[in-house]
């Protein structure tokens, strides 16, 4: 092992393995990191023991995939703070809780019954009802599976992190950036002081090259897939849903080219307090904008109401860092009233 | 119950327009009408103002509801359709909070002029018991 190589640990928590693939996705460049990169910890693509972590004395850098939704992954991101120099929060789960706080809608039991229990899902064949987190005992060895936490919750929740690289999963502009970022720590080895964020703070629609009109009034929400959707005018204006304008400019638009509406995987802009309640100020007020003064406040209310799943769209991958979790939270720590 | 459950008062956060519900607020005030203590107004310019986002503020800050006060539409707003605003995003708000587990009707909205200091103290005096009766913010209540 070469004394001048930087050590790198990549270690998955709640995710999909889509980052990890986004990381494989550097092709060649992996081969060019590896000149001057040890890759001491990645289990995704080798048998590597959570041990070989805790042996290693310490890490320079800490690619922490996904969110926190068990026991184990708490643990796990201890140690990763523990041992590393520098922490990065890798893909919107880690960064903002991603879709798995979507998870937040329901209870950990909910969530159990429903898939391990209910026979709704085709895939669950579950004939001796077990469900995951009991004490399970074989022979006197305790083969329990860590529980599951009350949320999904993203990485700074528990740890101070370095460096946000954002994006479901993390396009090629923002890998770049994460290389020169490395770089530039085996030049220097300075630790970013304030933490880095991987993207603009600016919202997308800054870079969008979709027509937006001067003023947008819109008869109804429309969806994607049901109804055809202009190529060249901005999203809002026809009535879709789009993030663009909470979100964090940086990913190269590459849902927009594809016709498909932003959903917001950069996290908010910095001036956002809840992503949410911003985007609820921002695209509800466009509904029959034009006829406000001759329809009533019954017919207004009901045009708005017709959006099914609000917070599926407006929080897709940012429930874990709304204030609705804290709202929670803050009432069962037991808030004094 | 409990000692401290019988203790417990609701706090209900309002955000009055300065035009017409904080200038009711105020006519209720000197014409010395009584209304519940639990509410804590703050006069904003506008109730086109409020954004949903101070509402969610509101609640993690300790509120049990949220009330809105606006001038009446169609015609009444000093920034001719501020209180439009405010209408369409409190109806999309409550819903987010209604499939969130919070009780949507913890959030109201009505519409008070200058002039409706006795309608002013009969919302403050309405919502107020209808949060007691719901009790603190939960998840989940029916």
């Amino acid at each position: 092992m070469n004394e001048k190589k930087i050590k790198i640990a990549i270690i998955p928590a709640a995710s999909c393995g889509g980052c990890d693939v986004s990381l494989a996705n550097l092709n060649e460049k992996l081969l060019e990191l590896t000149n001057f990169v040890d890759i001491v910890f990645w289990p995704t693509v080798a048998d590597f023991k959570i041990e070989d972590l805790e042996n290693l004395e310490s890490i320079d850098i800490a690619l922490f995939i996904g969110s926190i939704r068990l026991k184990e992954h708490e643990e796990k991101l201890k140690l990763a703070r523990e041992k590393a120099k520098i922490l990065v929060a890798y893909g919107a789960c880690a960064c903002f809780g991603g879709i798995f706080s979507l998870g937040n809608l329901f209870d950990p039991e909910e969530l159990l019954e429903h898939v391990y229990l209910s026979n709704e899902l085709i895939t669950t064949d579950n004939t001796e009802k077990e469900i995951p987190g009991q004490k399970y005992e074989i022979n006197g060895l305790d083969l329990s599976i860590t529980p599951l936490t009350d949320h999904a919750r993203p990485l700074n929740d528990f740890a101070r992190v370095d460096i946000y690289a954002p994006g479901c999963p993390p396009r090629e502009i923002v890998l770049d950036m994460l290389i020169k970022v490395i770089s530039d720590y085996i030049q220097t080895r300075q630790i970013p002081e304030i933490p880095l964020v991987l993207a603009k703070d600016t919202p997308l629609c800054n870079s969008c090259p979709r027509i937006k009109p001067e003023k947008i009034s819109i008869d109804r929400f429309r969806r994607i897939g049901r109804e055809p959707i202009q190529q060249d005018l901005c999203f809002l204006a026809q009535g879709v849903i789009c993030l663009g304008p909470i979100t964090r400019d940086g990913c190269g638009l590459p849902c927009i080219k594809a016709n498909m509406p932003c959903r917001g995987c950069f996290g908010p802009t910095s001036d956002v307090i809840d992503p949410g309640g911003k985007f609820a100020s921002a695209f509800a007020p466009l509904f029959k904008l034009d006829q406000e003064k001759t329809l009533s406040d019954e017919e207004l209310i009901k045009i708005v109401e017709e959006i099914d799943d609000p917070i599926g769209y407006a929080y897709r991958f940012t429930l874990g860092i709304s204030l609705l979790k804290r709202i929670m939270r803050e009432i069962k720590e037991g808030r004094t009233e | 119950m409990a000692d401290g459950e019988s203790k417990w008062e609701p706090l209900i956060v309002a955000f009055l327009c300065k035009w017409c519900a904080s200038a009711g607020a105020d006519l209720a005030g000197v014409s010395r009408l009584e209304y519940p203590p639990n509410i804590t107004s703050i006069t904003v310019p506008c109730s086109g103002r409020v954004d949903p986002q101070l509402i969610l503020l509101a609640f993690v800050n300790g509120a049990d509801g949220v009330l809105i006060g606006g001038c009446h539409t169609p015609a009444d707003c000093h920034y001719v359709a501020g209180n439009f605003k405010a209408l369409k995003r409190f109806a999309l708000i409550r819903k987010m909070l209604k499939q969130y587990g919070i009780n949507p009707e913890r959030v109201r909205l009505e519409w008070i002029s200058a002039t409706e200091a006795q309608k002013f103290v009969e919302v403050a005096r309405d919502f107020t018991e209808k949060i007691r009766k719901l009790g603190p913010l939960r998840r989940r209540e029916k």
